[in-house]
């Protein structure tokens, strides 16, 4: 069985952490933590890291234990300078608590790249992790609305360039703009981001846990993170009634199975599916046939199908050698970083001659 | 002789009547110059004159003595009579008529049973009867004889009047005669209780004269009559005058108590402190036993068995405690804790013994089922939704950050 930590970080990746807990509790609703255990794919241990105090007790289904507040005011209000501080000064103190969970085959960190706790924590906390265990650590990092102001933007920026130069294992997008398409008003949309990647996670974990029919593992998984600049997301399809489980395995690759928009025909590096349902819907030969197909496009795709009851659900995990939508965010990050220094300039420049005016004065009394 | 002797006064009566006024005169004049002699003559013992018809002179008595007596009644008219004593030698003794004028009588010597007497008074006055105060003395005389008749007062007295059996009570008989003749051929019947012996009771007594006493004791002795109140029947004495003629007399009646004699024993009482009448099995609930002597003497050895039900077991306590001895009026008491497990209705029998007897006690009580036991179900049901409750909690105390 696998031993698999699930950091979460800053309020985002504290919200998306207890919605892994609470997915594990099954179906059991609001009330399940009252009667009823999470049942983990694996050996899963949580942890959710905040400064924020508030946002660590807003969670409902993440155990007390399981919440570990980084002393410093009630955060570190957006500022990544600070909050790389605060981590140093409590380095210890988190890693002890890491420690305390035992040793880990795979380590996730979930993170939005825009806030101020998570964005400055993931970078460092995943190069220590990465010192201090032999585990792949796969940061899930959630980029921000781009209207969230160009703090976040030059935050997503700053993290997402440490992460990926981290070389820890990999980084999978999940993108905030790109799925609230999904959701009327913005608290829904940030419950079914959280719930959606929250699944696909746990997904995620059971396949590599899992004894399959086509098997892939914990192995295949670190080829498919090392693949293209080690920058990917995650797909997701269920089958419907009159589909074949080539629809599914294809409809893991549309745009609006994604967390992150790219194209993957076009960008994909390595890809891994998990497919699961009945045994009367998993046409093997056709699975093999499709993948081949996508492997021809794609790259290399490493398949792993999971015998449940169901109709075939598909997880495609990927990814990419270019992404033009982080581009598209790294100029606007870049203009906002700008704007931001010009304003700056000006501002202090109005207050530099407003100073003028009694730069040869002195007060009298 | 008596009689000659009337005839010889008759006969002198005579001569001085026929020759009485030259004799009046005659006394008269040598009696008192200036008085008038009404009477001058020798009158017996019981006879009298009757001066100016109201005025009498009866002779009482006489008395031949150192100096020699008589004593004459006088009265007369509206007076009360009056007796005086008037002596020979003496000078006359004047009485006041009921008219204002006065007689003067005297006595001039004394015989045997006749006196001489001489009385002078108003010039007009005359003897005018002689007579025999016979009426008066065969009135007396017959008094005399009819006042000799015994009358005994008869009391009883007992020294007490509670008694025992084996005790002795003194019997006082107080006999009086009250009568005016000795009370002869005394006889005593005196009653006695069934039971009960009289010893040194007289049945005869001695004659008793007029005014005395006599006081007559004897004992009864209260053998085994049986305890109670008795009234005794009077004491009864029948007697008779000198004259023969039969009387009887009895005394009050009597109350006597005779109360059961006292034995000394010993006598056990057990008592056991009431319980509650309903018992709730398996709850532990005391007995306490008090085992008292209301005898009057020191019981042995008392042993106390006491008789439980079979669902009745001791749980704490002396069961079954041994006393060497039990002193008269003292207690001892023991507890103990019982505790039963069986339903419906139960019995327990507390048996003390000593030597001369036993006594016994016995208390009851029902014994039923908890009133919990009807919400066991709900206390089952309850436990694993108390359990979840807790557990609830616990778990939300695990996620309370």
């Amino acid at each position: 069985m696998l031993n698999i930590l699930i950091l979460g970080l800053g309020q985002c990746g504290n919200r998306i952490l207890d919605a892994i807990n609470r997915e594990a509790f099954g179906s059991g609703g609001t009330f399940a933590k009252y009667y009823s255990r999470q049942k983990f794919p694996a050996s899963v241990k949580t942890i959710a890291i905040n400064t924020a105090i508030n946002d660590l007790k807003e969670l409902d289904d993440t155990l007390a234990k399981d919440r570990l507040h980084v002393p410093h005011l009630h955060g570190v209000g957006a500022n990544r300078i600070i909050g790389q501080k605060v981590f140093k000064e409590n380095k210890e103190m988190i890693m002890g608590e890491i420690d305390k969970r035992g040793s880990f085959d795979l380590i996730f960190v979930i993170t939005s790249t825009a806030g101020g706790s998570g964005s400055s924590f993931a970078p460092l906390l995943a190069k220590e992790l990465k010192q201090t265990y032999n585990a792949p650590i796969i940061s899930i990092a959630v980029l921000p609305f781009r209207e969230e102001g160009s703090i976040f933007l030059q935050n997503t920026a700053f993290c997402l360039r440490e992460l990926v130069e981290m070389d820890a294992g990999g980084v999978l997008l999940v993108d905030n703009q790109y799925l609230k398409k999904y959701a009327g008003d913005i608290k829904s949309a940030y419950d079914s981001i959280n719930t959606t990647t929250a699944r696909r996670i746990l997904f995620l974990i059971e396949a590599l846990n899992s004894e399959m029919l086509m098997v892939t593992d914990l192995g295949d998984l670190k080829t498919v993170m090392n693949g293209g600049i080690g920058v990917g997301t995650m797909g997701f399809y269920e089958a419907s009634k009159e589909g074949t489980i080539k629809s599914a395995i294809l409809g893991s690759f549309k745009p609006s199975g994604l967390l992150f928009p790219a194209n993957v025909y076009e960008d994909g590096a390595r890809a891994m599916l998990v497919i699961k349902g009945n045994k009367k819907f998993l046409d093997l030969d056709l699975i093999t046939k499709t993948v081949e197909e996508l492997s021809r496009e794609v790259g290399q795709v490493f398949k792993g199908v999971l015998i449940k009851k169901g109709r075939p659900k598909v997880l495609s995990l990927f990814t990419l050698n270019s992404v033009p939508e982080l581009e598209k965010l790294y100029a606007i990050a870049a203009d906002a970083i700008r704007f931001e220094m010009d304003k700056k300039e000006q501002s202090k420049k109005r207050l530099d001659d407003a100073f003028s005016h009694i730069e040869d004065l002195e007060p009298i009394y | 002789m008596n009689n000659d002797r009337i005839l010889a006064i008759i006969i002198v009566l005579l001569l001085l009547i026929s020759t009485s006024p030259i004799a009046i005169a005659a006394e008269d004049n040598g009696g008192d110059d200036d008085a008038n002699v009404i009477l001058d003559r020798e009158l017996e013992v019981g006879s009298g004159v009757a001066i100016e018809h109201s005025i009498k002179i009866e002779v009482v008595e006489v008395k031949t003595d150192i100096v020699d007596c008589a004593k004459l009644r006088i009265s007369s008219y509206q007076k009360p009579a009056r007796v005086i004593s008037i002596f020979t030698g003496d000078s006359p003794s004047e009485y006041d008529t009921s008219s204002g004028a006065s007689i003067f009588i005297d006595v001039l010597s004394v015989y045997g049973d006749s006196v001489s007497l001489r009385v002078t008074g108003p010039d007009d006055w005359r003897v005018t009867n002689y007579y025999t105060v016979e009426s008066e003395d065969e009135e007396e005389e017959t008094k005399k004889e009819t006042v000799t008749v015994p009358k005994l007062d008869i009391t009883r007295t007992f020294d007490t009047t509670v008694s025992e059996p084996g005790q002795v009570i003194a019997v006082t008989i107080k006999i009086r005669n009250t009568g005016n003749g000795t009370a002869t051929d005394i006889m005593l019947d005196e009653s006695a209780i069934r039971g009960t012996y009289k010893e040194d009771c007289p049945t005869t007594i001695e004659d008793i004269a007029a005014g005395e006493t006599k006081r007559v004791s004897y004992t009864l002795k209260v053998v085994d009559a049986e305890p109670g109140t008795y009234e005794l029947s009077p004491s009864i004495l029948n007697y008779q005058s000198a004259s023969d003629v039969s009387f009887s007399s009895e005394s009050k009646t009597g109350v006597l108590e005779i109360t059961a004699a006292e034995v000394l024993l010993p006598a056990i009482e057990v008592s056991i402190e009431p319980v509650d009448s309903i018992m709730t099995c398996g709850d532990d609930f005391p007995m306490t036993v008090t085992i008292r002597n209301v005898g009057n003497a020191t019981s042995g050895i008392v042993t106390i068995k006491s008789d439980l039900p079979p669902d009745v077991q001791v749980v704490s306590g002396e069961d079954d405690p041994v006393y060497e001895s039990i002193e008269p009026g003292e207690s001892e008491e023991y507890g103990v804790t019982l505790r039963t497990h069986g339903e419906g209705k139960h019995v327990i029998d507390v048996q003390a013994m000593w030597g001369d007897g036993e006594a016994v006690d016995t208390i009851e009580f029902w014994a039923e089922k908890s009133g919990l036991e009807q919400y066991y179900i709900y206390i089952l049901a309850a436990i694993p939704i108390l359990l979840l409750l807790f557990w609830a909690m616990k778990r939300r105390k695990d996620y309370s950050y």
